[in-house]
């Protein structure tokens, strides 16, 4: 039995993702939510599995839904929905603790793989997004960047996010480094565990600083 | 008591030098007036050499000059020497404020002369008279031989005048001879300076030649060098008080120049003869003018130090109509005792000014000290020496080359300042240049900046605008096309859909979007399409050279996923394929991409050309936007090829 959060403001686009939900995970009770406002009341109250969260939304982002759910219920995966496809509305959801996004405007039958995929730990990770965190993990690497705490891609890692840069796909990546197609999507959730983590005590440490100046 | 004109008495010869002469022309020189002077001076001196140097050999001498240094003496205003009164005998010269005090005159001088051979002879006797006020008549053996002007009030003044009185020889009796003068003048008490003062110098009386020189060079030094200075000073003085008129900030030059003009009015007294007022006015005119000379010289002094002080500037023109006000009060008959105080109160003013001043010059700029104390000192001593000589009651040559001195000292003063506002000035417009320098440099900046910035606004306001544009899309444009996606019964209205949304997402990364790596490109391409044909089940072959320096344009990036798209739907939807294969290779500046796949291959339509249907169309206008060409290789069952030829070069200018 899972409890799954529902956000987009959109009403056919809601009733159209809440029939495919249902469809994935049979029996799940959802919560649907229109506003941010109403969404994090929604998660203050119940204990989420699942949240498809929409980012542009009329009372602000989605970031922030993704970012409460990962201050109260760490559990819970925040997958984004959106309509944006480019890294520079992804990224920040992705930074925030989201655990993958799907695009809205894809097939019926891929959807359903998606998310089928990452209710089993496989979240979907695009060359330009791995681009973008290996340029968020390269700049932390810098000397001058030794003040924050040290959150580091083991080689490994690394390895995978090149390879995706590059355009190979998971199962491709698998066969060439001769792993599990499993192992891989283990390395790319634990990617974007770190960008989260990171994030987030770099987040703590503006805050810190801000602090001191006050 | 008859004196004789004879060789013994020739020791009372004038013992003349010419060193003053020399000194005076010197500084005449430096007013530029040293020609007019050398050619009335130079004769004389060499004729006043000749006259001494004659003296040794008494035969060659016609006749001798004779000095008279005693006269008889009498008052009287009648036509002839007074004979009822009592007559003394005085020196000569003789003031009258120490041989009659309080008289104002006429005096009467008889000196009885022998003229021995005088008329064999044929020579021209003359009688010098140096000094006299302030008027005279000449009268021999009772006949009258000169009148010096007007003997009522107002006198004519020839106290400065030195006179040359001719005697005709048809009036010289052989032997004794009278000469009577007749001379007006005032007392003492009732003129400003004792220069004006009643009295006569010593007499000389010689041949004419001689003497004229004398008379000549005594006039160049008595009334043309005041006349010369007082021009000079006129105009300079004029020239500095308009200067610093129009310039407030230079207030010291206008109280100079009014310090030139005033010394030049008041030293007009020496030269000029006839005046329209009575002597009292006069005296009191004249008085009354050093009050306000004092003002401007102790004015001048105090700003010259850039120094001002508001009592100074109230209590100068109060004293200016005091020192009228006490002259008036004290009334003629006593006007040189209250005019003596007040000079000397006012040259103390003018001192203690100096000493101010030097004070001031010594501790800010040492270097121009030494020229302004040195000028100061010297118009200080001149000061001094007119002073002992009103005491002493002297008339000597250097008093008199005193006189002349002051005013010369205003004038290399004037020059100074000439000199220091000259630069001034040339460093205002050297300042000035160099600041329309920094200005026109600083507008070219502010504009160049101000380009810069606006350029900068453009970018931002459009890059804005751009986002603001691809936001509405998405919200608005999106919002509708993902609802028809989802929403339409019509598989081929929700791929129609589909594919729109898609355009549109490109088109507004082609809107907002920066060049993108060639690498990056052939990442996100490869990504898409060996993923879409995997999942249609189609073998994917992806070659392409990794690590290219390379970037495309947005717009080039845009319009080749459009191509790379349209092509991998072509294969998954209508060939039928197994396998494909996609080619990327970089040659001579081009990138070319080669699809190619094994299906059923693009039918031909009934007039020959490939199924428009499939997008053939719209890959090759996209291809030519670009500048670069797409050829479609294809036949019934075997398979088609793809060939993209893009310039890199110019893809990358085409933004």
């Amino acid at each position: 039995m899972k409890n799954i959060l529902l956000l987009e403001d959109l009403p056919e686009i809601r009733v159209w993702l809440r029939k495919l939900v249902q469809q994935v995970f049979p029996g799940a009770l959802i919560s649907e939510s229109a506003r941010i406002h109403d969404a994090l009341e929604l998660v203050s109250a119940i204990k989420f599995d699942l949240a498809l969260i929409d980012l542009g939304l009329p009372d602000g982002s989605g970031v922030d839904v993704v970012t409460r759910l990962r201050d109260v219920q760490p559990e819970a995966q925040s997958v984004v929905v959106t309509i944006h496809d480019d890294d520079e509305h992804l990224f920040p959801a992705l930074q925030a603790g989201a655990f993958g996004y799907i695009l809205k405007e894809q097939a019926r039958e891929l959807i359903t793989e998606q998310l089928q995929r990452i209710s089993q730990g496989e979240p979907p990770l695009s060359p330009s997004i791995a681009r973008r965190v290996m340029a968020y993990f390269s700049a932390k690497a810098k000397p001058q960047a030794s003040t924050m705490p040290h959150v580091s891609l083991t080689d490994r890692e690394s390895e995978v996010l090149l390879r995706v840069a590059k355009g190979y796909t998971l199962p491709e990546i698998g066969v060439q480094l001769g792993l599990s197609r499993h192992t891989i999507a283990d390395y790319v959730k634990q990617i974007y565990r770190k960008l989260n983590v990171s994030s987030r005590a770099e987040a703590a440490l503006e805050a810190q600083r801000l602090g001191l100046f006050r | 008591m008859p004196l004789h004109l004879t060789r013994a008495a020739a020791g009372t010869f004038s013992p003349r030098q010419p060193w003053w002469l020399a000194a005076c022309c010197a500084l005449l020189m430096l007013l530029g007036v040293a020609p007019a002077v050398l050619a009335q001076a130079a004769p004389p001196t060499a004729t006043s050499t000749a006259t001494s140097t004659a003296k040794p050999d008494p035969a060659q001498v016609a006749t001798p000059t004779l000095r008279v240094n005693t006269a008889l003496s009498a008052e009287g205003d009648g036509a002839t020497f007074p004979t009822t009164g009592p007559a003394l005998i005085v020196p000569l010269p003789d003031d009258w404020a120490r041989t009659r005090p309080g008289s104002d005159g006429p005096v009467w001088y008889r000196v009885p002369f022998q003229a021995v051979g005088v008329r064999e002879r044929g020579d021209l006797l003359a009688l010098y008279v140096e000094h006299v006020c302030t008027n005279l008549e000449v009268y021999l053996n009772g006949q009258l031989v000169h009148s010096g002007g007007r003997m009522q009030s107002p006198l004519t003044h020839n106290c400065n005048h030195p006179q040359l009185v001719g005697l005709p020889a048809v009036l010289i009796a052989p032997g004794l001879n009278t000469l009577d003068i007749k001379v007006a003048g005032h007392a003492l008490a009732e003129v400003g300076s004792r220069q004006r003062a009643g009295s006569l110098s010593a007499l000389d009386i010689g041949p004419q030649s001689v003497l004229a020189s004398r008379h000549a060079r005594q006039t160049v030094l008595n009334i043309a060098a005041p006349q010369a200075v007082s021009a000079t000073l006129l105009l300079m003085g004029g020239f500095m008080f308009v200067l610093g008129f129009i310039n407030r900030r230079e207030s010291h030059l206008a109280y100079f120049g009014a310090l030139c003009v005033g010394w030049a009015i008041v030293d007009a007294r020496l030269w000029l003869r006839e005046l329209p007022v009575s002597n009292p006015v006069a005296e009191f005119l004249l008085c009354a003018m050093l009050g306000f000379i004092t003002l401007a010289a102790v004015q001048f002094l105090l700003r010259y130090a850039q120094w001002r002080h508001r009592w100074i500037d109230i209590a100068l023109p109060l004293q200016c109509a005091l020192m009228p006000l006490s002259l008036v009060i004290a009334g003629p008959a006593r006007l040189y005792p209250v005019a003596s105080f007040w000079y000397a109160l006012l040259a103390l003013e003018v001192m203690a000014a100096a000493a101010f001043y030097l004070r001031r010059q010594w501790r800010t700029r040492p270097g121009s000290f030494w020229l302004m104390a040195g000028l100061l000192s010297v118009v200080t001593v001149a000061g001094a020496i007119e002073f002992v000589a009103q005491k002493l009651g002297l008339r000597s040559v250097i008093s008199q080359i005193a006189q002349i001195v002051t005013p010369v000292m205003f004038v290399l003063v004037g020059l100074r300042l000439v000199q220091q506002h000259g630069r001034a000035l040339q460093q205002a417009e050297l300042g000035r240049a160099h600041l329309e320098e920094r200005v026109r440099e600083a507008t070219e900046e502010i504009e160049r900046n101000f380009l810069q910035m606006s350029e900068l606004r453009v970018e931002q306001v459009t890059e804005r605008e751009r986002k603001r544009i691809a936001a509405d899309l998405h919200d608005d444009l999106g919002a509708k096309l993902l609802t028809i996606v989802h929403t339409s019964d019509s598989e081929r209205i929700s791929t129609l859909a589909r594919e729109a949304l898609e355009e549109m997402r490109l088109s507004v990364r082609g809107l907002t979007g920066k060049p993108v790596k060639l690498a990056d490109a052939l990442g996100d391409w490869r990504a898409e399409v060996v993923s879409r044909l995997a999942q249609a089940g189609i073998d994917a072959d992806w070659e392409a050279p990794e690590d290219l320096p390379q970037t495309l344009s947005a717009r080039a990036y845009v319009q080749t996923t459009r191509i790379l798209r349209e092509a991998t739907s072509n294969i998954i939807k209508h060939s039928g394929a197994s396998q494909s294969t996609m080619r990327v290779t970089i040659a001579e500046g081009d990138f070319q991409l080669v699809i190619q796949d094994n299906g059923e291959g693009i039918p031909l339509e009934l007039d020959g050309r490939l199924d428009r249907g499939h997008g053939m169309a719209s890959m090759k206008a996209r291809a030519k936007q670009l500048q670069g060409q797409c050829l479609v290789e294809s036949g019934p069952g075997y398979g088609t090829v793809i060939r993209l030829t893009l310039p890199l070069n110019r893809a990358i200018e085409v933004a």
